[in-house]
């Protein structure tokens, strides 16, 4: 019998599949959370709707850092996290949330007081730095799971590409959706590109979400192992029906064909964040460790 | 070891080293405990000067610390106020003094004292304290509730007593190169000294290449580790070994020089099964040489015939051998397969490996100590579930057969006689008995009580004159007390270091019914039982740390005296059992005579000097160091700085210690004690003297069909359990650090079933199932496994604890034991051994069932732990 | 220097679980924490079935990616080899619990802590006397016993394996036994596709 015919064996003394257990749901809400603010930090910005970055920032910074302080097992000493940026991503990531919230901040609060000129060089300096850190803060966590040679399933450099999508098209959405009868209804051309570009992201996810599926399968017999527990057995109801038929396919119809309205955006924006919840938290459920030796003849 | 005062690691923690033995088995390894400077037992590792466990500890003792600082165990004497008993039933423990104790029940024992002795109804089971064993002798009761010895060793302690003169049995791993284990997980995770016999057996199969065959209903830890996993259909082990029998025997692959000169084989018997003798009484033989019979001493003899029939003294007979041979006739491998399921082309490759194995051919010899000695490097190894059934006399015989035919028996690499405990050193455990034989000794465990109509004990042990005590038939005498004449009803019990609720067979709810017609039980323990849950006092005794003893139990290639001594004062009041049992006696008026039984039960008679005497009450530490003294003449500080005198087994004793004498190829005591019994029974005029079960009485191993064979054919399935490293019966469970690797390991989380049997039956991994026999209901839910004989379903002891106040337990939806019978009709009429296995039907449901939902029974419903992918929770 | 690493010996390995308990004795470790679990495999079809057992540790890797991810510098290879956890610096953020591709690190939950391994609230004094080492919440594994080896001595789930199925020593050293183990009976690495470098090896 083949390794990818073992079973699942939990937490039982037994060789087999064991699920990853380290990174649950808080972790899920963190990468979330911290992703999708970045994100609308860094649509916003780039459309200069001063609401969305600071509900990006206050979603980063609240919001994220509440449940990664949570997941932290030793929360007092978590500074520490920043120690080895030479090595590790989390170390990156945290410093991108540091340069985020600082530059960002920095910049908002200039902008908002009218300390600066927006088109200062100083400003579009903070401007470009916060950027930066917005698009570490986007990626960083799929970086860290792509580091991980012990769970095929993230161990693909396509992970940090479906982080940076997701986030991108969440803010894309929430910027929608927050913008629609704001400051997007004088600005049509823009929300026309920004419709498109959602419409794109969901496309470009859902591409991205079938090539992590394929190398998963065909890249060791755990990363078989996740693809059949997302496709096939213990979350298929929760990664078709909800991460690919309401977080893609149900936004991507709405967009497409629901006619334009506030109601619609929303009704997609809300739909692609449930799918989005959803796929962080299966990324996590399905990583299994690989059985540490076959005998099986 | 070398103490850091920074150190994390708890062994290298400043502090001192206490050597010690181990009892979280029965049998005594010993260790080395570390105690930190605040007084805090942090470590126990195996003591690498003994030559038996070298340093190693099994899970089980690794883990004694966490009974020590159990939360759960008695902390002082209680009392109970709820005058309602039950298995849930809360007994309301009101902490007490002990002389209030003392007082109460010493009051309740001499009022039945007084009134008739036979009232009380002792279970005294610590294999390491034989002296509390026997306290019961004292008053001269023989009622006997104790499980121990009987469930595994009924009828495997008078055979090895009738052909070793031991009361345990293992293959010598120092020379075997083929060893077939049957039934038992000596040598890889139970039996004797498991920490230490593995060690030996791991050694032999990777050092030496040791070949192992494992002949079991399962894939047992044996199997796993064998050359081999031969799957049996259970109870039917002796048809097995009769068929290896028959192979040798028709292809000549024995050894009969051996048969010849070392064994009553050659002796000739008569019609009536008798050896045929002269008017002396002495036994004749037949001689080739000279073609005629002659007595079995004289100087003269030529080559003994083992084949032929003759005519000696006017009567027809034949050699002890002959005899055998005639029932090997029915026993082709071809006919037996029938029965056991094991190819016939398996059992004749097996005759032949075993034959060459044991270098018959060449006759090869070793020189050990200036001896040369025959070396028989195969042998056939069994214990509990091989020999666990109704015709349990037979059963162990034919095992010994193989052994016999392979001239094996106290052969370097064959199959040795263990004794319990030598003593002293110079003690040898054989006698010469009649005609040239070595003298049986059947009563291992100490004198049984005389034949008496009517019955003087509660469970008919007047009439197992071989037997170990069976204590389950208390049940059955309880249920029919009319029927076998019972004169009293015993309504008083003490218990120490036993738990019979647990480890009796028979429905649970027919003992509660026995344990409810009790008007007193005293139990001294030290954690809660299913036992403990009954008692109306609690006496808690000290545990492993805060006690002396001195002892060594059935210890195959060693012998000598294992020390325990306090590591720490006493965590709680509490006592030792000899102080417990000594002012019991003081208070009952019987220490003199109790002094005088221990004197005779630990050997001290044999150094007068060491007896103890009259009016002294005797204190744990007093024992352990008179036993010390009789062993090897060391006193305590000699022990205390050596921690044991544990040394590899004195040749002369484990190997042919009979020499010169002649072994029980056939037992024709069988047919004495038979006839005996049969002659009183008939003279004192027992009702049910007819139908008592005669036929289980053979000098030869036979065919016949244990009764469970014979259920209705609906129970199309049968039934075993089983004891692995992890777990002393199910004592153990109530450990964390035991828990925690139980409750993961996937054997021991559900009832174990072929996969193929699953679907014939249109079962899946999960399913609850009510599982049936004749005599009991279980649930619990289904396991698969190719290693599992198709026919059988398995249930671990972790699966088998009842209800109450078990300190984390997890139960599940029953008790192997409730399937099992108590009968007469499943029990040896030679030794009292009960049948082991059952037949079982099994039923899948839809959901747990609703009492067991409700808790309204006597056992929990835990259902967490046998779910896909979970093991246990963290 | 040494190089310490560990063999396993699956011929001998009966599948007791003594090195665990052992282990959870010698550490002090809260209920459901293992440094070392030994594994069940069955394989093949009845009657021709087997079932072996594998002990597992932390690998204790030259290439360790626990410690490549560790953000905090809590994770850190001794010149000896043997990689440890600093409890004054971990803060628990998992990452080398899913970086070790042999889950072989466990959390310290804080709970557990308070549980006590009765989980009656009640921390024994064994408990109490062990718990000192571990910052609650940290993630921590096997340190291949660093103190006792300091110390001179086996590991302790070695020298309480009933069947002597683990070997510790120095890889380095041509003439350990477990060098010669894995010389004369080839020894594996698990999952060397991981590229680890593990100071373990089974041989069987
Ligand atoms: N670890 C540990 N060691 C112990 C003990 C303990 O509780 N735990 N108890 C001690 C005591 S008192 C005893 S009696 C000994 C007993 O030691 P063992 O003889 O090893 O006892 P069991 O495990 O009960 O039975 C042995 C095997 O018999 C198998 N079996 C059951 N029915 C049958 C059958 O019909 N035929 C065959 N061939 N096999 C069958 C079971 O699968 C089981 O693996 O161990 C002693 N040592
Ligand atoms: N289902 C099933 N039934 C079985 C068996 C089986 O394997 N499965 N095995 C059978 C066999 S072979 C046997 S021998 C019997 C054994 O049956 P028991 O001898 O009754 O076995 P235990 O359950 O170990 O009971 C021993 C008791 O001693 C207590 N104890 C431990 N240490 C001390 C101490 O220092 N002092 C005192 N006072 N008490 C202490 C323990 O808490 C425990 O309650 O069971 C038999 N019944
Ligand atoms: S075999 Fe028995 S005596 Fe030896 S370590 Fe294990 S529990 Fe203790
Ligand atoms: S103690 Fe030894 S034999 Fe037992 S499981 Fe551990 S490695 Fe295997
Ligand atoms: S086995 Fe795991 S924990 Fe141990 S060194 Fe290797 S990666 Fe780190
Ligand atoms: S949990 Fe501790 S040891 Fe592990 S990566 Fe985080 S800080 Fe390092
Ligand atoms: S080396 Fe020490 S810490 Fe590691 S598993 Fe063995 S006993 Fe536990
Ligand atoms: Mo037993």
């Amino acid at each position: 019998m083949a390794t990818r015919d073992l079973p699942i064996v939990g937490d039982s003394f037994a060789v087999g599949y064991r699920f990853q257990r380290y990174w649950d749901t808080p972790m899920a809400n963190a990468f979330f959370f911290g992703e999708l603010g970045a994100g609308l930090f860094l649509v916003s910005l780039l459309c200069g709707f001063a609401g969305g970055m600071v509900a990006g920032l206050l979603i980063t910074g609240v919001l994220k850092s509440w449940f990664h302080l949570s997941h932290m097992g030793v929360p007092g000493k978590s500074w520490r996290a920043i120690l080895r940026p030479d090595r590790s991503w989390v170390s990156r990531g945290l410093m991108g949330i540091v340069g985020l919230m600082g530059f960002g901040g920095l910049h908002a609060l200039v902008t908002w007081t009218g300390a600066l000129a927006p088109d200062s060089a100083v400003a579009l300096l903070l401007q470009l730095a916060a950027a930066a850190s917005a698009l570490v803060v986007m990626t960083y966590q799929g970086f860290a799971m792509s580091h991980s040679t012990a769970i095929s399933l993230w161990n693909t450099g396509l992970m940090p590409v479906s982080s940076l999508l997701y986030a991108a098209t969440g803010g894309v959405l929430l910027t929608l959706a927050a913008g629609w009868n704001g400051f997007l209804a004088m600005a049509p051309d823009l929300r026309s590109a920004l419709l498109t570009g959602a419409l794109i992201g969901l496309l470009a996810i859902a591409m991205v979400l079938l090539s992590l599926l394929h190398a998963a399968h065909h890249g060791s017999p755990g990363g078989r192992k996740s693809v059949e527990l997302l496709t096939r057995s213990y979350f298929a109801a929760w990664f078709w029906g909800v991460v690919c038929a309401v977080g893609l396919v149900v936004p991507a119809l709405l967009l497409a064909f629901g006619g334009e309205g506030f109601g619609t955006v929303a009704l997609a924006a809300a739909a692609m964040l449930a799918g989005y919840y959803a796929y962080r938290l299966l990324i996590f459920k399905a990583g299994v460790f690989e059985p540490i030796m076959n005998f099986r003849p | 070891m070398a103490a850091n005062p920074k150190a994390v690691h708890n062994s290298i923690k400043p502090g001192r080293w206490v050597r010690s033995t181990c009892k979280m088995c029965l049998h005594s390894c010993t260790n080395l405990i570390h105690v930190t400077e605040d007084g805090i037992i942090n470590t126990v590792e195996g003591d690498p000067t003994n030559p038996s466990n070298r340093g190693k500890l099994c899970p089980k003792g690794n883990s004694a610390i966490m009974r020590h600082y159990d939360p759960n165990r008695f902390k002082q004497p209680l009392k109970r106020t709820n005058p309602e008993k039950g298995p849930n039933v809360d007994p309301k423990w009101q902490p007490i003094s002990w002389d209030e104790a003392f007082d109460i029940v010493a009051g309740k024992l001499k009022e039945a004292l007084a009134d008739d002795p036979r009232r009380i109804i002792p279970s005294l089971e610590d294999f390491q304290k034989m002296n509390i064993w026997v306290w019961p002798l004292a008053f001269g009761n023989f009622n006997f509730f104790q499980s121990g010895g009987t469930m595994c060793g009924g009828a495997y302690h008078p055979v090895n007593g009738y052909i070793h003169s031991a009361f345990a049995a293992a293959n010598d791993a120092k020379y075997c190169n083929f060893w077939v284990n049957d039934g038992t997980g000596d040598g890889f995770s139970s039996h004797l000294h498991a920490a230490a016999q593995s060690y030996w057996v791991a050694n032999a199969r990777v050092d030496r290449g040791m070949k192992c065959v494992t002949v079991e209903p399962r894939l047992s830890i044996s199997g796993a580790k064998s050359e081999e996993w031969v799957p049996i259909r259970p109870a039917t082990d002796r048809h097995f070994a009769l068929s290896l029998c028959h192979v040798m025997v028709s292809e000549r692959w024995c050894d009969f020089a051996f048969l010849r000169r070392d064994t009553n084989a050659p002796y000739l018997v008569g019609p009536d099964g008798y050896f045929v003798r002269n008017a002396a009484g002495k036994v004749y033989v037949w001689d080739e040489t000279v073609g005629q019979a002659k007595l079995w001493d004289d100087p003269t003899l030529g080559k003994l015939a083992l084949e032929g029939s003759y005519t000696v003294e006017g009567k027809a007979c034949k050699p002890a051998f002959q005899r055998f041979r005639d029932i090997l006739a029915e026993c082709s491998p071809e006919a037996m397969e029938k029965i056991t399921t094991v190819p016939a082309a398996t059992v004749r490759r097996l005759a032949k490996q075993l034959y060459d194995a044991a270098e018959i051919a060449r006759d090869s010899k070793i020189e050990i100590d200036g001896r040369i000695l025959p070396l028989r490097p195969a042998a056939y190894n069994y214990y509990r579930g091989a020999q666990g059934h109704k015709l349990g006399f037979q059963t162990n015989h034919a095992f010994k057969m193989v052994n016999f035919l392979l001239g094996n028996i106290d052969a370097p690499g064959g199959h040795m006689g263990v004794t319990l405990d030598d003593q002293w050193v110079e003690h040898g455990h054989i006698e010469p008995g009649e005609n040239g034989m070595i003298k049986p000794t059947p009563h291992q465990l100490g004198p049984v009580p005389p034949f008496s109509w009517p019955p003087q004990t509660f469970h008919l042990m007047d009439y197992f004159p071989v037997g170990v005590h069976p204590p389950h038939l208390n049940l059955e005498v309880f249920m029919n007390p009319e029927k076998y004449g019972l004169e009293f009803r015993p309504d008083t019990m003490v218990v120490c270091h036993s738990n019979p609720l647990w480890a009796m067979q028979g429905p649970r709810e027919k003992w509660f019914e026995f344990m409810r017609s009790m008007k007193f039980i005293v139990v001294s323990d030290i954690i809660p039982t299913e036992t403990t849950q009954w008692a109306d006092v609690i006496l808690p005794s000290h545990d492993v740390f805060e006690s002396w003893n001195m002892t060594m139990i059935e210890p195959p290639h060693t012998e000598g005296m294992c020390m325990r001594q306090p590591a720490v004062p006493p965590l709680y009041d509490t006592k030792s059992e000899e102080e417990i049992f000594t002012e019991l006696a003081d208070r009952l008026g019987v220490l003199d005579s109790y002094n005088q039984v221990l004197n005779f039960a630990l050997g001290f008679v044999n150094k007068p000097e060491l007896m103890l005497q009259p009016g002294i009450r005797y204190t744990d530490k007093e024992i352990a160091r008179r036993k010390g003294l009789l062993w090897n003449g060391q006193d305590l500080d000699w022990y205390m700085e050596h921690g044991h005198a544990v040394t590899e087994r004195r040749n002369d004793k484990w190997y042919r210690p009979w020499e010169g004498l002649r072994l029980h190829f056939y037992i024709e005591d069988m047919l004495k004690q038979r006839d005996d019994l049969r002659a009183k029974m008939d003279a004192a005029g027992v009702p049910y003297r007819d139908t008592w079960a005669w036929d289980d009485y053979q000098p030869l191993p036979t065919t016949r069909l244990d009764p469970v064979h014979e259920e209705p054919p609906e129970y199309d399935l049968y039934g075993i359990f089983f004891k692995d490293i992890q777990l002393n019966f199910g004592e153990s469970l109530s450990n964390p650090w035991i828990q925690d690797i139980v409750y993961r390991d996937p054997v021991h989380i559900a009832f174990m079933l072929n996969p193929q049997t699953a679907a014939k039956k249109g079962l899946k991994a999960t399913d609850i199932l009510k599982v049936e026999s004749p005599y009991g209901r279980i649930y619990g839910r289904l396991g698969l496994s190719e290693g599992w004989h198709p026919d059988t379903l398995g249930v671990s002891n972790s699966l088998s604890r009842a209800k109450g106040k078990l300190g984390g337990v997890k139960h599940a939806g029953g008790h192997f034991n409730d399937l099992l019978p108590y009968d007469l009709r499943n029990t040896d009429g030679v030794t009292g051994q009960p049948e082991t296995v059952c037949k079982l039907r099994i039923t899948r449901l839809d959901d747990w069932p609703q009492f067991l939902k409700d808790g309204g029974s006597v056992y929990d419903l835990v259902d967490e732990i046998a779910l896909p992918g979970k093991g246990r929770k963290h | 220097m040494a190089r310490y690493g560990m063999v396993f010996d699956l011929k001998r390995c009966i599948g007791c679980n003594a090195c665990v308990v052992g282990c959870k004795q010698e550490n002090s470790l809260p209920d459901g924490v293992f440094f070392t679990r030994t594994l069940s495999q069955e394989y093949g079809v009845y009657p021709t079935v087997n079932r072996v057992y594998i002990p597992t540790l932390c690998n204790h890797c030259e290439d360790a990616p626990c410690q490549k991810v560790c953000p905090s510098g809590a994770t850190y290879t001794r010149p000896d080899g043997i990689v440890m956890v600093d409890p004054e610096k971990c803060i628990g953020c998992g990452s080398c619990a899913v970086a070790c591709p042999y889950d072989q690190r466990t959390e310290l939950k804080a709970e557990s802590f308070k549980a006590g391994l009765f989980g009656t609230g009640e921390v024994t004094p064994f408990e109490k006397q062990g718990y000192v080492r571990f910052t609650p919440g940290m993630v921590t594994k096997c340190d291949f016993c660093s103190g006792r080896v300091d110390a001179g001595l086996d590991p302790a789930c070695v020298v309480t394996c009933p069947t002597d199925a683990r070997i510790f020593g120095d890889l380095d050293d041509p003439n350990s036994k477990a060098s010669r183990l894995i010389r004369e009976r080839g020894g594996r690495q698990p999952l060397p596709e991981k590229n680890t470098r593990p100071k373990v090896y089974y041989i069987d």
